[in-house]
């Protein structure tokens, strides 16, 4: 189940970076380094009525990660607490996650040698050691980034719209997007303008790769293999009864040959 | 000493095409480009990038799957529905298969991050994984192609107790790689189902894995025809025309079904409008349905697929059919993150060039030391009706 939750407000985000600082700091990663990253609107609206809005990104923690039912090796992994976990010891750096993932969470090192790939892992460790909240959440000084149970997270949400219309525009970014996440979004502006992804709404990709790999592929085995032993059977058995006729018709001729 | 090995080695490979040397020159280029890279890095050697991080080598792999789909194709219709007047292709297409999908391995190798963890598929599995399917197929299927090739070894050394065992095991093995092919031909395009969010509407569709797995066979038919015509002047060998008949006559089946099935999907999927408003993915996808149905036309045509020269050509329209499809799933119809277009580096070409050389190479010292066409017709028994429209010249001995 997923247990734990983001609450991460555009509005109160004043894009200074300290929880890219925190997280490289945290995960011993450069700075550059890609499990959190900036989303920005850009300067919009007309000289003096100036708007630019940010949001911190990383990994939004999927209900049913799309990753994790395509990573080859099963490097990708949802724990019991729904944190998506990543096993640099397994990965093979395919980067068929990169390709699954909707909201193009999973980055590459693509100037290293040995390259793996970089995410956001919830700070699973440090939350393993007993601290209340992963890094990001834990710096950022405008309570842009909160951090909590999922359920307490997505209510807060709710609320706040709810409390303030003329602040937010009216989505939640993350409780439907890719069957639901464990991430949420609100914003002044529409997420469109953020920059951020587009996700189906619906069911994760996950599911129809489910019904690709765990049931079409298994009747395509089936069917292969039966229908060919089938029809390789029934065909011999075909020519056998052709062989056995000739040979009789054969036979026949050459007796009444014989009796001539 | 060693200059006697060299000259007797030589003497060996006599009677191999001369440009079989510069193509290894080639490969072995085209390998040092792969070695580059994994010394450098791929920043530095190839157009992946975030925005973009499968290129030209995964476009390259997926569609040298579907062509040496002609292993299984073949084999299908020679040991289960008994067509055994075809097995004379059964050697020259089994090896093409073999090398085909050791060089998809190849090139694998030279994209993964971690190359050195190549082997992981074998001991971390994820099942729901089309990739992790891939890799296991494609693996033991290597295996299955290399036991299909195993008569032609045997064949040199004439065991016979080993090759009556092998003979007896075929029809087994036979259904074990066409059950093999199914899967891992069909998982390739499960690997698009996920990328909803990534591949063009027109291309993106729950039946992927079924066209890769029905347009493969049509490209295997196509990869024995256009053999066919390559090997008669690279090892002066050939199929009857009879043969080329036959196989040409299942493409109309085969693309008539796949176009049924595109053309349901498009309707079904309600997509029939992003033909006309998808502006050059329009172009292309109907490119792709055009080809298709007119290379069901051309082998429809008795008179065509009769004779060599008209059935390489009808081939030449599967092939390009299929390589437009597997481009466009791959890399023309996928959304790259910031619209930019993709474009390999010279790294990237060189090694698939290289590779691709390497294979022909390989092919050809095969064919030189093993009796891969010792059931195929000698371009000098063709009845010289044919040799003339071949425009080759034998000199006939005695005339």
């Amino acid at each position: 189940m997923a247990k734990y939750g983001f609450l991460i407000d555009a509005s109160r985000c004043i894009d200074c970076r300290a929880c890219l600082v925190a997280c490289s700091v945290e995960n011993n990663v450069p700075m550059k380094s890609t499990r959190i990253w900036i989303k920005d609107s850009g300067v919009t609206g007309e000289f003096p009525n100036l708007e630019r809005y940010t949001a911190p990104f990383h990994c939004m923690h999927c209900i049913d990660p799309s990753c994790v039912s395509a990573c080859t090796v099963g490097a990708l992994q949802k724990n019991e607490d729904g944190i998506i976990t990543y096993d640099n010891e397994a990965c093979i750096g395919c980067r068929y996650c990169m390709y699954a993932c909707p909201f193009e969470v999973p980055h590459f090192e693509w100037s290293k040698q040995f390259a793996l790939i970089t995410k956001c892992d919830l700070c699973v460790s440090r939350l393993a050691e007993g601290q209340k909240e992963p890094a990001c959440a834990a710096t950022c000084p405008t309570d842009a980034i909160q951090f909590g149970s999922r359920g307490d997270m997505l209510a807060m949400a709710h609320e706040r719209i709810r409390s303030q219309p003329e602040r937010y525009v009216e989505h939640i970014f993350g409780e439907h997007e890719n069957g639901g996440t464990s991430t949420f979004y609100i914003s002044p502006v529409s997420f469109d303008q953020l920059g951020f992804p587009t996700a189906e709404t619906t069911d994760s990709p996950a599911h129809f790769n489910r019904i690709a790999t765990e049931e079409g592929t298994p009747i395509i085995a089936a069917g292969a293999a039966i229908g060919m032993t089938g029809i390789y059977l029934a065909l011999e058995h075909n020519g056998k009864k052709q062989a056995v006729r000739k040979t009789e018709h054969a036979e026949d001729k050459h007796d009444t040959a014989g009796k001539e | 000493m060693a200059l006697n090995i060299k000259v007797k080695s030589i003497k060996v490979l006599e009677g191999l095409p001369r440009f079989v040397y510069i193509l290894a020159v080639i490969a072995a280029l085209g390998m040092s480009a792969g070695l580059y890279r994994l010394y450098a890095g791929l920043n530095d050697t190839t157009n992946l990038s975030t925005v973009f991080p499968w290129g030209l080598w995964i476009s390259f792999d997926l569609t040298n799957v579907a062509f040496s789909g002609a292993a299984f194709t073949l084999s299908m219709l020679v040991y289960i529905f008994h067509m055994h007047d075809l097995h004379a292709a059964v050697r020259p297409t089994v090896l093409f298969g073999l090398l085909g999908y050791s060089s998809v391995l190849v090139i694998l190798f030279f994209d993964l991050g971690r190359w050195d963890r190549f082997w992981h598929f074998l001991v971390y599995p994820n099942l729901s994984s089309a990739l992790f399917e891939v890799s296991w197929c494609i693996a033991i299927y290597s295996g299955i192609l290399t036991f299909e090739f195993l008569p032609i070894i045997l064949d040199k050394f004439k065991n016979a107790k080993i090759s009556k065992f092998v003979e007896k095991i075929t029809v087994g093995m036979v259904i074990a790689g066409i059950t093999l092919s199914s899967m891992h031909q069909s998982s390739l395009g499960s690997l698009f189902v996920i990328q909803i969010h990534r591949l063009h509407p027109l291309w993106y569709s729950m039946m992927q894995p079924e066209f890769f797995l029905v347009s493969s066979m049509a490209a295997g038919i196509s990869t024995i025809i256009i053999g066919s015509y390559v090997s008669i002047w690279m090892f002066k060998q050939t199929l009857s025309e009879k043969i080329i008949e036959k196989l040409g006559s299942f493409v109309p089946w085969i693309f008539g079904l796949y176009l049924l099935m595109k053309l349901g999907d498009l309707i079904l999927g309600s997509k029939l409008e992003l033909l006309f408003t998808s502006g050059i993915l329009s172009v292309l996808y109907v490119a792709e349905l055009l080809l298709t149905l007119a290379a069901i036309i051309w082998f429809s045509i008795k008179k065509l697929r009769s004779t060599r020269k008209n059935a390489v050509n009808g081939a030449l329209i599967i092939a390009a059919g299929i390589v437009l499809n597997r481009f466009d799933v791959t890399w023309f119809a996928m959304k790259s993150l910031d619209g930019s277009f993709y474009f390999p580096s010279l790294i990237e070409i060189a090694l698939v060039v290289g590779v691709a050389c390497g294979l022909i190479v390989v092919y050809s010292l095969a064919a030189h030391f093993l009796p891969v066409f010792s059931e195929t017709l000698p371009v000098k028994d063709l009845p010289s009706s044919e040799l003339e429209v071949l425009q080759l010249t034998q000199p006939v001995a005695g005339d």
